[in-house]
């Protein structure tokens, strides 16, 4: 009750929006930004973000000191991929208010999606100096660790967004990927199940669970996973590829082949379905139909190196060796770096 | 295997025994001139066989007696009695046409096909017949069948009936046959072993480019595998002479070269090298510069030469020293990959068996010094041939009649590591099979091998295959996704928004209403006017819904407003509110209802003002009266009264007087803004005409009114 001003709301819960009525307004503009950064944040919320741009900028004019109008106005430019205006608003967001944990998180966060990685870090570091028990920002230190290959590191973030979010399901999902990189495979189910503890209804992670089972060749455990995976999620053909890869490396070939066939039931073109048909013939010894498995994989994608891969292997036991040795070179070129040898032992005079 | 000459007798008494159909009139009624023309040219043959065999035993004794044991492969026999065997063959067969089922026919054709073509499929089927009719047929049938079993890898079979024959042995006499037939069991034991785990190669012929019905042997690539140089004994052969101790004709050395990966016509190298006897390739230097050549030249057992390239040809061979040539046979050869050893083989009395290898080292004068034999990890008392040094400088290749072969010569690998040789190990089946594989060279990758074999589906004899090591068996690649990274699994806003901040708003009252027509009630869009009175300010002005005629405002509590609402046609009606302070929010609803502009409509004018007990109009009186008189600017014509009233309080005089004061000065303020007097009339009406109760505030405030009515238009 400081200002005792006239103003003017229109109701629509009570107008329809053909009865609007124009009126003058003689709002004080501190009230105007804040009205007007709250119907931003509606409209945010709404994720109508060229409305919410409106509506910050206009608190913005009314009050050209509103960080949290820049900081939001950020946001709304950051999720329609303006990038650069998104960081204009945080630095100024900042240059009002540089002892907000929250700015330089967002920052980080928009330099993450700019693929920034230096940048990144730089927010990160500065958001957990300002607030050390920031899960959120702990949590993504990890993420950038793990991109960088440093496990060690990586999970060291990650325990700390656990110690500030002990129910952070996400920051438990990945360090066991980070265990995992470490062949500590004990330490991953451990933190995967964890995460399935906090929340069951994340197909993905039991698809993570699965995998590690897989690699630690305990693949009854990972046909479990990953069928529990598929039951959250019938339509989750990673999972169901993945089963079916479990199945291929336990002998089962007939079950695997199941799985690899239904995810074709349920992506018609998905190619990595059909060079799993191609392994599958490969280890059966027709390799005619391994070749026609992989061609099929590789007119989908053309960028399958596991399918080139396989197309050589079946190629050369065709006798098709200038074949195949186009298809390794190719498959090196896509990164399955398992093709050098090949490449070496039988393409090279 | 003494009893060969008692043959007539034998067969005399096998055939009252065996289901052998004999060469009798009885058994071919009415074929008499055929049986004739059977009957002799089966004599013929068994004549030409006669003394085929006799060459054949005559050789596999001496054999014997030379290296104190069996030969261990068909072509140990040198194709002994192969002039003969080849004259048998043709009446043998004409018999065999009429009559195949007779036992000592079927036994002889088989012995024929063991010296003349072994890799012939005839010869299983013919051995097979011969033991299966008569298995007494002769003392060794059993022998041969388990033999031409074992040439044709049927393992299993070949056991059982070397197993059988080795139970009719007996004796000192046997002692080498039994430890012949021993090694073949053994040798099929290893085949068997051998055969159920493949190697993964592909074994390829060179083609008829390279290959021919003679034997083709021996070859030596250079490291870009675009050139071999091998061994023929072809009909093209230097000098067209056949070598009398095996009727082949002399050994010359061939070459051909790959163009657009297929190979040429093979031609005879240079004159140089091919002389009218016998020319064989024996090994070349690693980097292709220099060729080893076995030559046989008379009385000296067959020697080694060296020659090297000279642009496009080869020089003279010369002579390598008496280190390595002996009076014996020497020949392969293989240069360690820093030309400082050598290596060959030699059949030299010294050594372990028929042909062991050898090494020698060059000396200070760049001569080859002493050679040393490799010792009994690699030589055996069988035959060695073959070797081949890897340019790695440690691993060796050879082929072996001994160690775990598979039946003949097999090709073995060693390895020199820690001043010793590594226990041979077998390069495995199909590399090697039951015939001889021998001269195995490394292609330059190390990812091909050439040897020679004498498998059944060549050119004939032996022939040159290429063998491409695939390695272990590739497995195959999987495509799996994870999703390890959550955020990246299940992409979440991540971004930390601002919250929404608290509007420090005054506390209000939202005024709503319908604004109609008076007379039929329909919706009417009209201008509305928001006026401060304190500061007599038209705050807003805006309209009504013209669909539902809805207006709303929200209005900060705590003071007085006028309303005045408008539209063309009619008259406008004004509202007062005071709104007070207290509750944070408050709704007013005002339904409007417009007069249109016609005698007889009255309008309160609510928002005209007086002193207390007086007729001085206020200043906040000001905006309505501007639009009282606007009215009537805008409609020129009307004529109005204007009359004011009181609530009950107070006497009827004083009302009355005082209502009437109050229109005057309503009606004075007109006349002063340009209003004609004529058309106002002033009227006070004091108490008379309440519209409301005086019972309480609101009704006597609603009753202290001004209003004008039109009298006139």
């Amino acid at each position: 009750m400081k200002h005792l001003y006239l103003f003017f709301m229109l109701s629509f819960g009570y107008l329809k929006s053909q009865d609007t009525v124009k009126v003058a307004s003689n709002i004080p503009p501190e009230q105007q930004a804040e009205l007007d950064y709250n119907s931003g944040l509606s409209a945010l919320s709404k994720e109508n973000f060229n409305a919410a741009i409106e509506l910050f900028s206009k608190a913005i004019v009314s009050k050209p000191l509103f960080d949290k109008a820049f900081s939001n106005r950020a946001i709304a430019y950051a999720q329609l991929k303006n990038f650069n205006l998104a960081i204009n608003d945080i630095n100024e967001a900042i240059k009002i208010n540089n002892q907000n944990a929250d700015i330089y998180f967002n920052k980080a966060m928009v330099y993450y999606k700019m693929s920034k990685r230096d940048s990144e870090n730089v927010a990160l570091m500065h958001c957990l100096k300002l607030n050390a028990a920031h899960a959120d920002a702990a949590y993504y230190a990890g993420l950038f660790c793990y991109e960088d290959k440093d496990y060690d590191k990586s999970i060291e973030f990650y325990s700390k967004a656990i110690a500030s979010n002990p129910n952070y399901a996400y920051a438990y999902n990945d360090r066991a990927s980070a265990k995992r990189a470490k062949n500590d495979f004990i330490g991953a189910i451990a933190d995967y199940e964890k995460a399935l503890s906090i929340n069951s209804k994340l197909p993905f992670i039991y698809n993570n669970l699965g995998s590690v089972y897989r690699l630690n060749k305990n693949y009854t455990k990972a046909i479990e996973a990953y069928t529990k995976a598929i039951q959250e999620n019938p339509s989750y053909v990673v999972a169901y590829n993945n089963r079916g890869a479990a199945h291929f490396e336990n002998d089962n070939l007939k079950a695997a082949e199941s799985d690899f066939l239904e995810v074709l039931k349920k992506d018609p073109s998905n190619s990595g379905a059909y060079n799993n048909l191609a392994s599958i013939a490969i280890k059966s010894k027709d390799y005619t139909k391994a070749r026609d498995m992989a061609n099929k994989a590789i007119n989908i994608d053309g960028k399958n190196g596991a399918a080139y891969y396989n197309r050589g292997i079946a190629r050369q036991m065709l006798r098709e060796e200038g074949g195949s040795c186009e298809d390794w070179k190719k498959a090196l070129e896509l990164g399955v770096s398992g093709a050098k040898q090949f490449i070496n032992a039988s393409c090279l005079n | 295997m003494k009893k060969y000459y008692l043959f007539p007798l034998l067969l005399i008494t096998i055939s009252l025994f065996s289901q052998s159909v004999e060469f009798e009139k009885s058994n071919f009624p009415g074929k008499k001139d055929e049986l004739k023309l059977a009957k002799k040219q089966l004599d013929v043959g068994t004549e030409f066989y006669m003394q085929g065999r006799k060459e054949f035993d005559d050789f596999r004794k001496d054999f014997i007696s030379q290296n104190k044991y069996a030969p261990v492969s068909n072509h140990d026999f040198r194709q002994a009695g192969i002039t003969n065997f080849k004259d048998a063959l043709t009446p043998l067969t004409t018999a065999y046409n009429f009559n195949p089922k007779n036992a000592r026919l079927n036994y002889m054709l088989g012995i024929c096909y063991f010296i003349i073509d072994p890799g012939n499929k005839t010869m299983l089927k013919i051995f097979s017949e011969a033991f299966s009719i008569d298995p007494k047929v002769e003392d060794d049938v059993e022998f041969y069948y388990a033999w031409a079993l074992h040439l044709n890898s049927q393992w299993d079979d070949a056991i059982t009936h070397y197993k059988a024959h080795l139970s009719k042995l007996q004796g000192k006499k046997a002692a080498f046959d039994i430890d012949d037939i021993n090694k073949k069991i053994q040798e099929c034991e290893n085949g068997k072993k051998f055969s159920a785990t493949p190697e993964r190669v592909f074994v390829d012929n060179l083609g008829p480019n390279i290959n021919s019905s003679y034997p083709d042997y021996g070859p030596a690539i250079t490291a870009d595998e675009e050139t071999i140089m091998f061994t023929s004994r072809r009909d093209n052969t230097t000098g067209g002479k056949k070598d009398e101790g095996d009727n082949k004709y002399f050994e010359d050395i061939y070459t051909s070269t790959k163009i657009n990966g297929k190979w040429q016509p093979a031609k005879q190298i240079s004159k140089n090298i091919n002389t009218e006897t016998h020319d064989a390739v024996a090994g070349l230097s690693p980097d292709g510069g220099k060729m080893y050549v076995y030559r046989d030249m008379a009385k000296d057992g067959g020697d080694l030469y060296e020659t090297t390239l000279f642009g496009a040809d080869w020089e003279v061979p010369v002579k390598l020293n008496k280190n390595i040539n002996t009076k014996y046979h020497e020949n392969t050869v293989s240069l360690s990959y820093d030309g400082r050893q050598l290596y060959f083989v030699s059949n030299k009395e010294s050594g372990l068996g028929n042909g062991d290898i050898y090494m020698c080292e060059l000396d200070v004068k760049g001569n080859w010094g002493p050679s040393k034999n490799l010792g009994a990890v690699i030589n055996t008392k069988y035959a060695e041939d073959g070797v081949y040094m890897h340019p790695d400088g440690k691993t060796m290749y050879f082929s072996s009649k001994g160690h775990n072969s598979m039946g003949g010569y097999d090709i073995f690998k060693s390895i020199f590591e820690n001043g010793k040789w590594s226990e041979p190990v077998n390069l495995g089946y199909p590399i090697n099979g039951p015939d001889d594989d021998v001269y195995f060279v490394v292609a330059g990758s190390g990812n091909r091998g050439y040897f020679a074999s004498a498998k059944k589906d060549g050119y004939g004899d032996q022939d040159i295959y290429k063998i491409t090591f695939l390695g272990p068996e590739k497995q195959p690649l999987l495509s799996t996704q994870d999703q390890l990274l959550a955020v990246i699994a299940n992409p979440i806003s991540n971004l930390k928004v601002e919250n929404a901040v608290e509007v420090k708003m005054a506390k209000v009252t939202i005024l709503k209403g319908i604004i109609t027509d008076a007379k039929n009630n329909q919706p009417l869009e009209a201008s509305i006017e928001l006026i401060d009175n304190e500061k007599n300010q038209t705050l807003a002005t805006f309209k009504s819904n013209s669909n539902t005629g809805k207006y709303l405002v929200t209005l900060p509590s705590g003071k007085n407003y006028g309303i005045a609402v408008k539209r063309d046609g009619y008259l406008f009606h004004s509202e007062n509110f005071n709104l007070p302070e207290g509750a944070d929010f408050q709704e007013y609803n005002k339904d409007v209802a417009l007069k249109k502009i016609e005698i007889g409509s009255t309008i309160i004018l609510k928002n005209i003002f007086f002193d207390f007990d007086k007729a001085t109009i206020r200043p906040e009186s000001a905006n309505e009266l501007e639009r009282l008189i606007k009215l009537l600017n805008d409609n020129p014509t009307i004529k109005i009264e204007l009359s004011s009233h009181t609530d009950s309080k107070g006497s009827d005089e004083y009302n009355l007087k005082l209502s009437d004061s109050r229109s005057k000065s309503v009606v004075d303020y007109l006349i002063t803004k340009g209003i004609n007097a004529t058309r106002l009339v002033a009227k006070g009406y004091g108490e008379t005409k309440p519209i409301d109760t005086n019972d309480t505030d609101e009704g006597r405030q609603n009753n202290r009114r001004t209003e004008f009515k039109i009298l006139a238009k």
